[in-house]
């Protein structure tokens, strides 16, 4: 029994790693209607941002609070400067833009700090705790909580806010949304820098479990798109939970289904993925998009 | 749009530059036309009666860049000092001086093929460079071509089998004489002991446990009380973890390359209350890179395997080799790291050391000379070594390198482990 429940713990541990990352995809989603596979790489700059500025002696809050500030503007330069080109072109080549923005950053992350492992340190102690048996430490209980918080906030953000209505709106159809007098250009520019500034949070939380490296998220991103599609990309608790069950159920597969173990465990999101795909296409909390013709 | 044209042409200029620059248009042997009159055979490409050039494919971007970084700087430190003495004095009596080469190959095997493939006509022999699938992807193509492949950095047994390699050497030891000595200083140990392995699902994991189940076997008092794999791309192996720690094994065998999967996983034992004796290969044992960013406790006991002298260690602080070693890295090899964070740094030096014996009992300029002096090398104490291991290139099956001492983490450095305890 106390196995299992820290099979548990330690899923929604990493579960709450990719859910951070595909929160910052389903934020862009919603506000500019498409998948930015740079998130992960974006998220990684603003992680190695934190670095530089704890370098300089600033204290870690305060130079992840920076970093997050210089990501929303980064993020909404990206929008501006790179993407809007790209507007109005094929689905196809925006999405092959972000593949293209990833590899650059990628690169450019490399180049500036370096391929090694850096330390990272972590906003909560590296101690940890005892709870119904299972030792649950103070940094993934950290960014669990976080997360949650996160969640939640972006799910007020689309549901009761008039920007998330107008975010919303610009997303849905670009040019009924102009017509009603909305500021498209910096709408979807603040969609790209609420994006990228989330994804600096994700960032200083993950990166001292993962400790910092430019290709630090690339494994994470192709769970957290999976947490996206599973979930649903219109409902940030929906991915959450998603990526939480992702978490749990690969690690509860690898101990305790012997025909997957601990080798075939990354099959197990994918599997899933597929059954909710075929039984559900909009995800298990998603809303089925419908046209009227 | 002008400008946007202006814009692509320039990128455009610039890819075809860049690709004349690496090596497209270099097809003739720079070297060839160079010596070759001294002893009668005319001279390898890569060499001429002033210089030999030597070519490192390693991986100097990515995630084991660190290490491969390290494989290029400990060669440069050292052919740094030796060209700054003059040179060294070939056996064909010639002083030349040793240019090194380094290419990227982002531990991509396509990539380490063609920068082979690229760069094989100016570059008389390649070496030290590190990764099981990068040397293995240009293995065949410098058979073919005739180009010694030689003291690589990676513990596969085919780079040190003459009849499967003939032109190939490698330089460090083997997994299994790895796994293996730990195996033996458990088994050489009083009392019984279980034992819970993780190991990478590869050659290299695999490797690992089999030397250390063969030096077990037939041992009453260790037994193997769980056994699990975990995948190079894992990013997380806490649920591994969580399962080993339900058996609280006394010893934990972990052979792992992968840096922050070793640091977790210390993390993560520590937070089950789990503190197993642990064993951790040579290339993910580093105090400054592993023990300390995870505040590893020594009193849980961290052993793991060694022939070079760690400079981290205050045992080896004054050793008059490592304090060479430390003014040759921070002069000569100050472009790729003047910090021996990790020890294919101290074995790349050696690997200089190797070359130079090699060098020196050299004869003719040619690929095939270097290769017989390079098999004849007995019991060279190179600089760095530590007593009881030895440079030993003429036994076929065996590596450079193939002996290793176990060593315990005392919580600055490594030291020699007489038994366990």
């Amino acid at each position: 029994m106390g196995t299992f429940i820290q099979l548990v713990v330690d899923g929604l541990a990493m579960g709450s790693v990719y859910g951070a990352i595909a929160l910052a995809i389903v934020l862009v989603n919603q506000s500019t209607g498409m998948i930015n596979f740079a998130q992960g790489g974006m998220a990684v700059l603003s992680a190695y941002l934190a670095f530089t500025f704890l370098g300089l002696g600033l204290p870690l809050i305060v130079a992840i609070l920076l970093s997050v500030a210089a990501s929303f503007i980064i993020g909404a330069l990206i929008e501006r400067f790179l993407m809007r080109r790209f507007m109005g072109r094929a689905e196809d080549t925006q999405v092959v833009v972000t593949v293209g923005l990833l590899t650059l950053l990628t690169g450019i992350c490399g180049w500036l700090w370096s391929y090694n492992n850096l330390q990272f340190p972590s906003l909560f102690p590296s101690s940890a705790f005892t709870f119904l048996g299972a030792a649950i430490s103070w940094r993934s209980f950290g960014t669990f909580l976080a997360i949650a918080g996160i969640m939640v906030l972006l799910q007020l953000l689309f549901r009761q806010t008039k920007l998330g209505l107008a975010l919303r709106a610009v997303a849905d159809n670009r040019q009924s949304a102009s017509f009603a007098g909305l500021p498209v250009g910096r709408l979807l520019m603040v969609g790209w820098g609420l994006a990228a500034a989330l994804g600096a949070v994700a960032g200083a939380l993950v990166a001292p479990r993962l400790s910092l490296t430019p290709g630090m998220l690339d494994t994470t991103l192709v769970y957290a798109l999976a947490a996206v599609i599973l979930g649903g990309i219109t409902s940030p608790v929906g991915v959450v939970v998603a990526a939480w069950l992702i978490g749990v159920l690969e690690n509860l597969a690898a101990v305790y289904v012997p025909i997957i173990g601990h080798d075939l465990k990354i099959a197990v999101p994918f599997i899933l993925l597929f059954v909710v795909l075929l039984l559900r296409p909009q995800g298990l909390f998603g809303r089925k998009t419908v046209v009227r013709v | 749009m002008i400008l946007k044209k202006k814009v692509l042409s320039a990128v455009a200029m610039g890819a075809v530059a860049a690709m004349a620059l690496s090596g497209c248009g270099r097809s003739d042997g720079g070297g060839s036309d160079g010596g070759g009159d001294g002893g009668g055979a005319a001279a390898s490409p890569g060499i001429t009666d002033e210089a030999i050039t030597l070519g490192v494919t390693t991986p100097l971007s990515g995630g084991t860049a660190g290490p491969g970084t390290c494989t290029v700087a400990g060669l440069a430190a050292y052919m740094g000092a030796a060209n700054e003495a003059g040179g060294i004095e070939f056996g064909d009596g010639k002083t030349r001086t040793v240019e090194i080469e380094a290419f990227d190959d982002t531990y991509d095997p396509q990539k380490a093929l063609s920068n082979f493939q690229q760069n094989q006509g100016d570059v008389f022999a390649f070496t030290s460079g590190l990764g099981t699938p990068t040397n293995r992807a240009y293995r065949e193509a410098a058979i073919d071509s005739e180009v010694p492949q030689v003291l690589v950095q990676t513990g596969d047994p085919i780079f040190s089998d003459q009849t499967e390699s003939p032109w190939q050497l490698g330089f460090v030891p083997i997994y299994q004489n790895e796994g293996e000595a730990f195996g033996e200083l458990l088994a050489g140990s009083d009392g019984d002991l279980t034992v819970a392995i993780l190991s990478q699902n590869d050659d290299y994991g695999e490797g690992y446990v089999e030397g250390f189940k063969e030096a077990i076997s037939g041992s009453e008092n260790i037994e193997i009380v769980s056994e699990l794999t975990y995948e190079a791309t894992d990013t997380s192996v806490d649920a591994q973890l969580t399962e080993l720690a339900g058996t609280d094994a006394d010893v934990f065998f972990n052979a792992m390359s992968i840096t922050p999967l070793v640091i977790s996983s210390i993390e993560k034992s520590r937070e089950l209350g789990w503190s197993p004796s642990w064993f951790l290969p040579s290339n993910t044992s580093s105090p400054v890179a592993i023990l300390e960013p995870a505040a590893a406790d020594a009193e849980d006991g961290f052993y793991s395997v060694s022939f070079a002298k760690a400079p981290q260690s205050p045992a080896f602080a004054e050793d008059e080799d490592v304090v060479t070693f430390l003014e040759n890295l921070e002069q000569y090899a100050a472009e790729y790291t003047t910090t021996p964070d990790f020890p294919h740094c101290m074995w790349s030096y050696m690997v200089g050391a190797t070359l130079e014996e090699a060098f020196k009992n050299m004869t003719e300029p040619t690929r095939e000379n270097f290769m017989e002096a390079l098999r004849s090398i007995e019991d060279l104490q190179a600089p760095l070594m530590l007593e009881g291991t030895s440079v030993n290139t003429t036994e076929d099956g065996q590596p450079a390198v193939s002996t290793v001492v176990v060593q315990k983490y005392n919580g600055q450095g490594y030291e020699t482990a007489e038994s366990f305890d």
